[in-house]
């Protein structure tokens, strides 16, 4: 047990940067301080968004007190974050159990499979707790204080808010153990990663599709007698993604009686049988796919015909760089799913539900719009999701963190620091096309915007992506990250990705404002969009040019 | 040729000097060793020679050209081989040399006869088509060795170059390394093995703690040894004054 626990005491050292001694160094503290500081600003830039959460909470109590149902709250706190834990966790378990760039090195060392993979797990749980804690923290807070609960039930809140992750990364990590270890696909790493995400992301669609599907007609009076009749009627509905996390919901409901503390033991048994399951079938599997995991299968293949008729082909310079900038988004997996593929899924993730609803015979919230006076608005919001998408797949706010310890290249290249850049958002550009014109052409499936509006719509889109895009490269200029040991570290640690994510949101946002309060035909609605993004987009690239070459030439990798 | 003219850097806002106003020439037709322990300031200082980080202090030329007035030119100028051969793991060696080729602008006439005969030397021609991931480190510096010769470069610059290769690799390597001076063109290489230092260097320097304490030819060198002294038993004693 000692082994593990000091294993455990080495990765959270060097993941998390967080140790005491280093502390004590000066030159380390002002490294803290800045952590420190981008915590802070980080905080108060989600401010907004948690404040509504907490909002839409505290009303949902207020709504459903009358009814006896004010525990759902906790429930979609909980059903959340298991949810999020869960689908981030097939692909974390595998970059963290088998990718890391330190997996293999502790092969040599004296240590048990169980304690290696235990340690990983609790690692994992740890990053699992940062992600829970804005979406489980508010549920448990508001239903305490606006309950008048005792302080039982904050004892129950705490081990709950520990225990809640605990269950769906075990559920994560089982399969993924013995995929790699039996289909031996570890060898195929990258084919492995891009197979298994997509068939998550199938799953995820595949399961909203049913869900919505077989959920009986909200309007059904039935159906809403039963749901509201029973006191966690609307809970228990709610926990069937789930169904454990609902004994966690009935322990926090019934904190003050026998029945609270036998559902909580409940809850605890089951993620504790989870978690030993898991360790188990690692103690057992888990040695087995990771020897090897690292290597790659060369196949030896001679040059071709046309790998020497390339050869005979010069490329200006700046173009060879942009091939090298998408076969490099192409072949990488985490850059790949993160940024390509989002291009290609955000669409259909965001207006699926919506299609199915509207198939069903619901009535679309914007069927009020559809008449020339609401066009605009139409637009802009369709616009205003295709910027979002650009904005979160950020494709150059981590162009220059992807290079990580290739960034040397880059400097020594007789290319010049414009041509790099550009090449860079180029690439970018080409990426967002495709999300752009998928998103204009789904949105068509659910809002009429007829032939030529839907070409102009496109049009505007893809001039609206260029300041997103100009934006995410500043935005990697000011602060790449190109310290990572694996390629998740540089785009999922990277808080570029979320800033450039809230930038896109608030350009989007800045374009409903004007569209809704100023601009509300089709064509001033378009006219505004595009002298705004034109204007936004020459400003940024001037500040690009000017200051942006200057700082990128002060970084050193 | 490489003028290097009081050039300095230095680390946490000053509280450690890697390079110490270091003044080296390096003429063409020479093979020019930089030695020195680990941490000595020979990858920083060969990392300014190449723009990959700026100096604080000092001026860098190579063929007459600065490296910081007139980057894209200087940058033409040389091939790097970097100590770590970390390149673009999932681009086939191919693409990988077709890339630089791209970047130095190798005329389309000359780069299949060159990378093929490049390739060849280095028995990589059977492994140009996959990727770089599944290569070893020999293999990875092999590759980067010919796409920093694919240009013809006047200066050939090369950090611990020997690191990972098999014998007969290292062998046609430190051949190569003759052949380009030969050809009156410049080679710059930091090493910390002394014997390849011994057998292959016209003149070489050595750096401790971000200074060059010496500076001259192999003879120059030995002069200095007393009788029977090992140049490994000299370099310990000058690392150690310091």
């Amino acid at each position: 047990m000692f082994r593990f626990w000091a294993l455990l005491k080495i990765l959270l050292i060097n993941y998390f940067g967080i140790s005491l001694i280093q502390l004590k160094n000066p030159a380390n503290r002002r490294d803290y301080l800045k952590k420190t500081g981008l915590g802070i600003i980080i905080m108060v830039a989600l401010a907004p968004t948690i404040f509504l959460y907490i909002r839409m909470l505290i009303q949902g109590f207020d709504v459903l007190a009358p009814l006896g149902q004010e525990g759902s709250i906790l429930s979609l706190g909980v059903v959340l974050v298991s949810a999020l834990v869960f689908f981030f966790g097939v692909f974390y378990v595998v970059s963290f159990f088998y990718f890391a760039a330190d997996a293999e090195s502790l092969l040599a060392l004296p240590l048990r499979a169980w304690q290696v993979l235990g340690a990983r797990f609790c690692l994992l749980l740890c990053y699992e707790y940062l992600t829970a804690l804005p979406f489980l923290l508010p549920p448990l807070i508001v239903y305490g204080v606006k309950a008048g609960v005792g302080p039982v039930y904050w004892i129950i809140a705490g081990l709950g808010f520990f225990l809640v992750p605990v269950l769906p990364l075990s559920l994560a990590a089982i399969p993924t153990i013995v995929v790699m270890r039996f289909a031996n696909l570890s060898r195929r790493k990258d084919l492995f990663k891009i197979v298994g995400s997509l068939f998550v992301i199938a799953l995820v669609i595949a399961y909203q599709f049913l869900f919505q599907n077989a959920a009986p007609n909200s309007m059904d009076p039935d159906f809403l007698r039963q749901l509201f009749t029973a006191r966690t009627g609307l809970m228990n509905y709610m926990s069937r993604v789930f169904p454990s996390t609902r004994y966690l919901g009935l322990a926090l409901v019934n904190w003050s009686s026998i029945s609270g503390w036998l559902s909580l033991l409940t809850f605890i048994g089951i993620s504790l049988l989870a978690l030993v399951l898991a360790w188990v079938t690692g103690e057992k599997l888990y040695y087995k796919g990771l020897i090897g995991s690292s290597e790659t299968t060369a196949r030896h293949r001679a040059l071709s015909q046309e790998d020497y008729k390339r050869l005979e082909q010069s490329t200006p310079a700046q173009l060879a760089y942009f091939m090298k900038e998408v076969r490099i988004l192409l072949r990488t997996p985490t850059y790949f799913m993160n940024s390509v593929m989002t291009n290609l899924l955000a669409p259909v993730l965001v207006l699926l539900p919506f299609y199915i609803q509207s198939h069903n015979g619901v009535a679309m919230p914007w069927n009020s719009l559809i008449n020339p006076s609401g066009q605009g608005i139409l637009m802009a919001i369709v616009i205003a999701i295709v910027l979002f998408i650009v904005g979160s797949n950020a494709m150059t706010a981590t162009s220059i963190s992807r290079e990580g310890k290739e960034f040397y290249i880059s400097r020594f290249i007789p290319l010049s620091y414009q041509g790099q850049i550009n090449a860079k958002m180029f690439s970018a550009f080409v990426f967002g096309i495709s999300g752009t014109i998928l998103m204009v052409l789904a949105s068509t499936l659910l809002i009429p915007f007829g032939p030529a509006w839907t070409a102009i719509l496109i049009g505007v889109g893809m001039v609206g992506i260029i300041p997103i895009i100009e934006a995410g490269m500043l935005l990697d200029i000011l602060r790449p990250k190109l310290e990572w040991e694996n390629e998740q570290q540089a785009f999922k640690q990277n808080l570029n990705v979320m800033f450039s994510m809230l930038l896109s949101m608030l350009m989007a946002g800045l374009v409903i404002y004007f569209v809704v309060g100023y601009f509300h035909t089709a064509l001033q609605a378009t006219l505004f969009m595009l002298c705004f993004f034109t204007i936004t987009a020459v400003l940024l690239y001037y500040l690009i040019m000017s200051w942006g070459i200057r700082r990128y030439q002060k970084l050193e990798p | 040729m490489i003028e290097i003219n009081g050039v300095s850097k230095s680390y946490n806002r000053g509280a450690v000097r890697a390079v110490d106003n270091v003044s080296l020439t390096v003429n063409n037709g020479e093979i020019f060793g930089f030695l020195g322990p680990n941490g000595a300031g020979k990858t920083t200082l060969i990392k300014m020679i190449t723009g990959i980080l700026n100096a604080d202090a000092g001026t860098i030329r190579i063929n007459g050209l600065d490296i910081r007035e007139n980057p894209l030119a200087a940058k033409t100028q040389f091939g790097f081989v970097p100590d770590d051969p970390n390149i673009f793991a999932r681009l086939t060696g191919i693409e990988y040399l077709n890339f630089m080729a791209d970047i130095y602008q190798v005329p389309a006439g000359e780069r299949k006869s060159r990378t093929r005969k490049l390739l060849e030397r280095f028995e990589m021609i059977n492994a140009a088509g996959d990727r770089i991931q599944s290569y070893s480190h020999g293999m990875k510096q092999k590759i980067v060795v010919i796409g920093a010769l694919l240009h013809s470069p006047p200066v050939w610059i090369l950090d611990e170059p020997m690191t990972g290769l098999d014998p007969r690799s290292a062998y046609d390597l430190k051949e190569m390394m003759r052949e380009h001076a030969d050809a009156d063109k410049t080679v710059f290489f930091s090493t910390h093995v002394l014997d390849v230092a011994e057998k292959i260097c016209d003149r070489l320097a050595i750096i401790n703690k971000g200074k060059v304490i010496f500076c001259g030819s192999m003879e120059e060198i030995r002069a200095h040894a007393r009788e029977n002294q090992s140049l490994e038993n000299l370099f310990l004693e000058l690392t150690e004054d310091v």
